[in-house]
């Protein structure tokens, strides 16, 4: 649909977008600001553009805060898990793609299933269940229950399909055994479905409040957005080192963000057009 | 490890071991605890039938946490999805820039609604940013702070929920956008019709599925609010939802599991139903077109 | 044989003795800030010194996850031996049965200590007062002057309080007469109580069968709280009241002993005084609360448990913790005649309203029934702003609570 658009019309364009565009950001943009701000100082409008600039909030909550702790938390946290699911949603993607007896088609319906249930209705047991299993507040509790995500599979399986299977029954032939054709053969060929996977669960990991908050009770082990809500809890804290806080857990998303942008849409639109 | 049917099962296994201890599992636990007395500072508990369920019908903060969670519901995502839709259009087109202003609008999607709830305390707050905007218009905010009244509290918090997940949908809307083909407006612009008779005939019958996808997802996610909540409120002024009812009835001061269950479960029923609404009527007016 | 029963003797009583030589209990307390930690460290090493037999394994709680804490250690058997509750923690845990009720041999110098009742549960007591802390009313003196009062002016009851917060409230645009809290869990009705309690108000009628919440002594405690809030109240969290105060923008504040501490070590220049809380004709009743040395019933350790608890409570020890920690006042009476304590007037207040304060009842559900107070407040002040109607919501909601 391209049509040549009059000056006017494309002005108007430009400046629609710009005001939403600007909406949009600005929430962001405020907090990058404020978190550079001095503590004495104000955080008022007029201070915005010619307010102080220092780094001495974020060196507060990284040294002796414990917003450290909880940065390295995250990061741990989030690289198992998504290494985990990418190794699990491969595995099942690709047994859910080749082979296609009931007791698959049984787990693929499962996966459907699973998909749909809120998440909601598993918070209470899974506290009891880490109690009972002596993993509450621990990083098991953090890790084990999102090693194996159904979107991810999903993901794999659809990828997989798309890829003709005579790679595979070349190498069975040449006396491969199975787990030699998984990971040298068709893992490598999956690397786009996976890039679109790990971004996806590493995000939602990375910002995940409600499970995270659940199961752990210690400062040590507990991560970013979880951290940052009980900061904000706080009698003694301002909004220049909550500001802060905050933009620790943004950096790394923007970044990924700029890095990754094609695969983070792709992940977004890929369950969605299949329905 | 060589024959096909050893190896699908140990690639099947940790799907499996996964589905059956943190999914199956904890839905049959949670069934059956809504049905018990049973807490987290008692040793023994006992069966007692349909009482928990009862007590919720009676329980006039369950009853408000559901009101909320309705208006919740019912009151986002409409306006998400036009939003997003008028989003989508507004940069399917190519023009330059384009990318910039895509990315722009999705950014809000993938920060954490905790760093999200945070800015949104201070700019909803007396005196804040949103505050002035609203006396540049003639209104008058609320005297305390958009957060500490009851007329504004909730619809402050839907607010910045739009704000922030219109960009994720967009995308979406994008997508489908894209999967029309382009000769269907051509031979429209042939047949003489005009943009807008274009959009109803063409665009809109063939987003209805994208459209349906969008409405499911965003319902059972709105259902479920609660991290803003507690951020921003802790359930005060009349914003408590029926996730932080479950929250703070199973898992804060007094850990009455058992209740929180049941409550859980009713939600549950609640989703459930509304998803399978929505996708019977939904569909069927598909047909109808 | 003669060598194997003396190895066996040998063994068991090396194995006897290695068992006599040491036990090791734990304690849970909420005291991490780095100026106080110190003190509770040295405590417990002279109380390992004097008691070579038993060693102190400390553990810090915050007061963000300590009750979960508590809750999911008793809950899973992995109780401590002693911990630190908040008064009104003691009944939820007592009644489950989870706390030691005290020995006959722990009491015997009860009379030294105040707070014992915030401690007892159903007759029997659970814990042993420690450290209390109430609520007394400050005033910035140069405000009043300002306001036209003489230099030694102090509101005599409750009509010159709301006339001197009126008239200092109307002394500028940015000056207020009172700091009324916005809605802060567990603290607003903290700030309301006192008032309720002032005005003859009870939460229960005496055979304690009745809640009576809504009563008109209790709507008329509740009117003048609005009235305060709705004509001078500078409306802020606690952090935002107290620094308003320091920075002398608000009259009279409602608060309790960190502020002093907030003082001295911010270094802040202000004149003030420290009152009783003005009642209608003669001084009113404030809010009472505190924190207590419970022992858990599981505890396997109870008679070194219970050296241990004596020992941190003794009035010496009190005395040296309060003067370190800065924010607390002691629960001992003898602690209480120690000379830094009768030096500083403020202290002195809070000593004698400690004598003239109410606490909440020693209820299970106690921290629910808080909550319904605060919404009351909370919608009489930011809500429907209907006094009765919110009182009489809350009553209701706490009557069901103790039905359950």
């Amino acid at each position: 649909m391209v049509k040549p658009e009059g000056k006017l019309r494309s002005g108007i364009r430009y400046l629609a977008l710009a005001l939403i565009l600007l909406v949009m950001v600005f929430p962001l943009l405020w907090m990058f600001r404020v978190s550079l701000m001095d503590v004495g100082s104000s955080i008022g409008m007029g201070r915005l553009l010619s307010g102080s600039v220092t780094f001495r909030n974020y060196v507060d909550l990284l040294g002796a805060g414990n917003l450290g702790r909880a940065l390295l938390n995250s990061v741990l946290v989030g690289a198992s898990v998504t290494l985990g699911n990418i190794l699990f949603c491969f595995m099942t993607g690709y047994t859910l793609a080749r082979f296609r007896h009931i007791a698959n088609r049984l787990l693929f319906v499962s996966v459907i299933v699973v998909l749909m249930i809120p998440a909601h209705i598993v918070i209470i047991p899974f506290y009891v269940l880490m109690l009972k299993a002596g993993l509450y507040d621990t990083y098991w509790a953090l890790i084990l229950p999102f090693l194996v995500n159904p979107i991810g599979i999903f993901l794999v399986k659809q990828y997989v399909e798309s890829i003709p299977p005579s790679m595979e029954e070349a190498a069975r032939m040449d006396g491969a055994g199975e787990l030699r054709i998984l990971l040298a053969v068709v893992m490598p060929l999956c690397r786009p479905a996976l890039a679109v996977l790990a971004i996806q669960v590493f995000f939602t990991n990375w910002n995940s409040f409600l499970f995270p908050y659940i199961l752990t009770t210690s400062d040590e082990l507990r991560t970013l957005p979880v951290a940052l809500a009980l900061l904000q809890g706080h009698q003694a804290v301002d909004w220049q080192h909550l500001m802060a806080g905050s933009s620790i857990a943004v950096i790394p998303v923007l970044i990924l963000f700029i890095v990754m942008q094609r695969q983070i849409v792709s992940g977004v639109t890929a369950g969605a057009i299949k329905q | 490890m060589n024959s096909p049917k050893s190896t699908a099962l140990v690639l099947a296994l940790p799907w499996g071991a996964t589905l059956i201890l943190f999914w199956l599992f904890p839905l049959v636990y949670s069934f059956v605890m809504g049905f018990t007395d049973y807490r987290l500072l008692v040793a023994d508990y006992q069966w007692v039938g349909w009482s928990n369920y009862r007590e919720l019908l009676l329980d006039p903060d369950f009853r408000a946490a559901l009101k909320n969670t309705f208006v919740f519901v019912v009151g986002t995502i409409p306006v998400t999805t036009v939003v997003a839709l008028g989003l989508a259009l507004l940069v399917s087109q190519g023009f330059k820039g384009r990318g910039i202003f895509r990315a722009g609008f999705f950014l809000p999607s993938v920060t954490s609604m905790v760093v999200i709830a945070l800015i949104f305390t201070n700019l909803y707050q007396r005196g804040g940013y949103v505050a002035m905007l609203a006396e540049l218009v003639g209104l008058s905010p609320p005297e305390y702070g958009f957060l500490y009244d009851r007329g504004t509290a909730l619809y402050s918090i839907m607010a910045m929920d739009v704000w922030m997940s219109v960009g994720y949908y967009m995308l979406i809307f994008l997508a489908g956008l894209k999967a029309i083909p382009d000769e269907l407006y051509e031979a429209a612009e042939i047949a003489g019709a005009g943009k807008l008779r274009q959009f109803g005939a063409i665009t809109l019958p063939l987003l209805r599925p994208v459209a349906l996808f969008i409405v499911v997802i965003n319902s059972i996610k709105s259902f479920q609010v609660f991290v803003e909540i507690f951020v921003m409120t802790k359930g005060k002024f009349d914003t408590a939802t029926a996730v932080y009812f479950i929250y703070s009835e199973g898992l804060a001061t007094h850990f009455r599991f058992g209740y929180a269950s049941a409550a859980a479960y009713v939600l549950f029923v609640i989703i459930a139903v509304f998803s399978v609404v929505q996708f019977a009527l939904l569909r069927r007016r598909e047909a109808l077109w | 044989m003669n060598r194997r029963c003396l190895l066996a003797a040998l063994l068991c009583w090396l194995f006897g003795a290695g068992v006599q030589a040491s036990e090791t209990i734990e304690w849970w307390q909420f005291w991490t800030d780095p100026g106080v930690k110190p003190t509770i460290q040295a405590m417990v090493e002279e109380f390992e010194e004097a008691n070579p037999d038993i060693k102190v394994k400390l553990t810090d709680l915050t007061w963000a996850n300590g009750h979960e804490k508590i809750v999911i250690a008793f809950a899973s058997g992995k109780a401590p031996d002693v911990l630190e509750l908040g008064s009104d923690w003691i009944a939820q845990f007592a009644v489950h049965g989870h706390l030691a009720e005290l020995t006959a041999d722990a009491l015997k110098d009860s009379a030294d200590f105040r707070g014992w009742s915030m401690a007892t549960y159903q007759g029997k007591v659970y814990a042993h007062p420690w450290i209390l802390g109430t609520r007394v009313l400050f005033s910035n003196r140069d405000l009043l002057t300002k306001a036209g009062y003489e230099k030694d002016f102090i509101p005599a009851d409750q009509q010159q309080f709301k006339e001197a917060a009126f008239k200092i409230g109307n002394l500028g645009r940015d000056i207020y007469g009172w700091g009324s809290n916005t809605a802060e869990k567990h603290r607003l009705y903290k700030k309301f109580l006192p008032f309720f309690w002032t005005a003859g108000a009870q939460l229960f009628t005496d055979d304690n069968k009745y809640c009576v919440l809504s009563s008109k002594k209790a709507a008329d405690a509740l009117r003048l709280y609005k009235e305060l809030h709705d004509s001078c109240g500078y409306v802020a969290t606690q952090r935002g009241i107290e620094d308003a105060f320091l920075d002398g923008r608000i009259g009279f504040i409602l608060s309790g002993d960190w502020l002093l501490k907030r003082i001295e070590l911010e270094k802040r220049d202000i004149n003030l005084v420290s009152t009783l809380m003005p009642g209608p004709r003669f001084p009113g009743r404030s809010f009472l609360g505190g924190e207590f040395l419970a022992l858990a019933e599981a505890s396997t350790h109870k008679a070194a448990a219970a050296k241990l608890i004596e020992f941190i409570t003794s009035p010496d020890n009190q005395a040296r913790f309060c003067k370190a920690a800065r924010s607390a006042n002691p629960s001992s009476r003898a602690a209480q005649e120690d000379e830094y304590f009768r030096s500083n007037i403020h202290l002195q207040t809070f000593i004698k309203q400690i004598a003239m304060a109410k606490h909440p009842p020693v209820d299970p559900n106690w921290v629910e029934m808080e909550t319904a107070i605060e919404e009351a407040v909370e919608d009489a002040l930011f809500g429907s702003g209907l006094v009765a109607e919110s009182l009489m919501k809350a009553r209701i909601k706490i009557d069901k609570l103790r039905r359950q």
